[in-house]
């Protein structure tokens, strides 16, 4: 009996440090999450910086946070496994880059909003999502931002790393997967590295 | 691929031969790596529907032609029209059509069972009636902090389970699917913006005043945001497709709020 009740208060015991470690891993990204706003914030508002350097200085910032090699990779699905190493790459460098463009022109719609975390979920031990308001002087825009944890850490990025992010509830990921895989039912790997270079 | 810049650093002076070896084998050791990730982030696409899509090649022809009457009448019109309307007036102009769209929102959230939705639009219609000006302010917003609760027809329908069905996109009025267009007509029925004699009164009873009041209203909205359809564009490999997930997950995402 007394081995049973040492087994329960274990478990017991257990649950709890594990829920104290992950609400500790949440409290942390959250606060790195937020730095990282403030300190993206602060080179937009920068006026002596051209819009090329702010850009470029916002991208290097946010770029340890991004998973875009993951995204990439998730982004193509099962046309991945057909890559030979040298397309591989350069898809990734393509992907990376349209990205990276991407978010640039997004930045330079800013107008003052301000970001609030108003929802973290953890759905499993190694995936954080933070449900944020972006608002502005008229609207709101939800924005979901994707954490996770690799099991190993990869140098020169964060532990935790965005590999997706939903606006008003549309993920890039999917979005890109959709429009990749139907690219792909009719034309080349070759085609899509094309029209991903036009967009750069 | 980090695998494969930290080979080429390190086997600089190695055989040409053997450090093509090298990139396959670790290439291949890289793509068993994938093969978890792809396991890992497996459930993150369980949901990912593959949307139905019947008419593709229809749609795919009218996408064409609505990015067209974009680019060439309703993208200069509305920078025109950018240009001589000030911003203020613009939202005014929006802030006025919201608002008289407000028995589709109010009939929808009630039928939805959303009651304080219900109760904070009708806040919001008689607050921005009166001390609004006709609508043409949003002091519900501004002043009193009440926000608006957007339903239509088709939420109401996805929300009691009702499937989108498959895909469409309408002449101008873009992405669509079978639930969401037949839901145009209930909707239709609860706008003040009408082309007939109705017994109830309605702000436009032709189809000259209909049309005029609802191109007002649609290059006022194209003015306002210009910016993020083309932003979208500018994501799009291939922009059919683009935009009919996008909406999918958008709508989606409505009806699960």
């Amino acid at each position: 009996m007394r081995g049973l009740y040492k087994k329960i208060l274990l478990s017991f015991l257990v649950a709890f440090m594990a829920q104290n470690a992950a609400a500790n891993e949440q409290v942390q990204l959250q606060n790195r999450f937020l730095k990282k706003i403030d300190e993206v914030v602060l080179i937009v508002e920068d006026k002596k910086l051209s819009k090329d350097a702010r850009n470029r200085k916002i991208v290097k910032a946010l770029t340890p946070m991004f998973d875009f090699e993951l995204m990439a990779k998730l982004s193509l699905d099962g046309a991945w496994r057909g890559l030979s190493a040298e397309n591989a790459k350069k898809f990734i460098d393509l992907y990376v880059e349209r990205m990276k463009n991407s978010y640039s022109a997004k930045i330079d719609a800013y107008e003052g909003e301000k970001v609030k975390i108003k929802k973290i979920q953890q759905p499993k031990s190694d995936r954080i999502a933070f449900v944020t308001d972006l608002t502005g002087k008229e609207n709101k825009l939800e924005i979901v931002y994707k954490f996770y944890k690799p099991k190993t850490k990869i140098p020169n990025k964060d532990e935790w790393l965005i590999y997706d992010v939903e606006i008003l509830g549309v993920s890039i990921l999917k979005t890109d997967r959709a429009q990749f895989r139907e690219f792909l039912q009719t034309k080349s790997i070759y085609e899509l590295m094309d029209a991903l270079s036009k967009q750069l | 691929m980090l695998f494969i810049f930290v080979a080429g650093f390190t086997q600089c002076g190695a055989n040409p031969i053997d450090r093509q070896n090298e990139d396959r084998i670790v290439f291949e050791k890289e793509n068993d790596n994938i093969e978890n990730e792809f396991e890992e982030f497996a459930d993150e696409f369980e949901s990912e529907e593959k949307t139905s899509d019947p008419f593709a090649s229809y749609n795919r022809v009218m996408t064409r032609f609505n990015d067209g009457m974009y680019e060439c009448v309703l993208k200069p019109v509305g920078k025109r029209y950018d240009e001589a309307v000030s911003l203020q007036v613009k939202e005014s102009i929006r802030n006025f059509f919201n608002n008289i769209y407000f028995p589709v929102r109010f009939v929808n959230n009630l039928l939805q069972g959303k009651f304080s939705h219900t109760v904070q639009e009708t806040q919001r219609f008689v607050i921005n009636s009166t001390l609004g000006i006709l609508g043409f302010f949003d002091p519900a917003k501004s002043y009193f902090k009440i926000e608006a609760h957007e339903e239509d027809f088709g939420q109401t329908l996805g929300f009691y389970g009702i499937k989108g069905g498959p895909h469409i996109v309408l002449p101008l009025l873009g992405p669509s699917n079978l639930r969401d267009t037949i839901s145009l007509y209930p909707d239709a029925l609860l706008s003040p913006l009408d082309y007939t004699e109705q017994s109830y009164p309605t702000l436009t009873d032709t189809w000259a005043e209909f049309i005029a009041a609802k191109s007002l209203e649609e290059i006022n909205r194209i003015s306002l945001d210009m910016d993020n359809y083309e932003k979208m564009k500018n994501d799009a490999v291939d922009l059919y497709p683009y935009l009919r997930d996008a909406y999918e997950q958008y709508r989606k995402k409505q009806i699960e709020e």
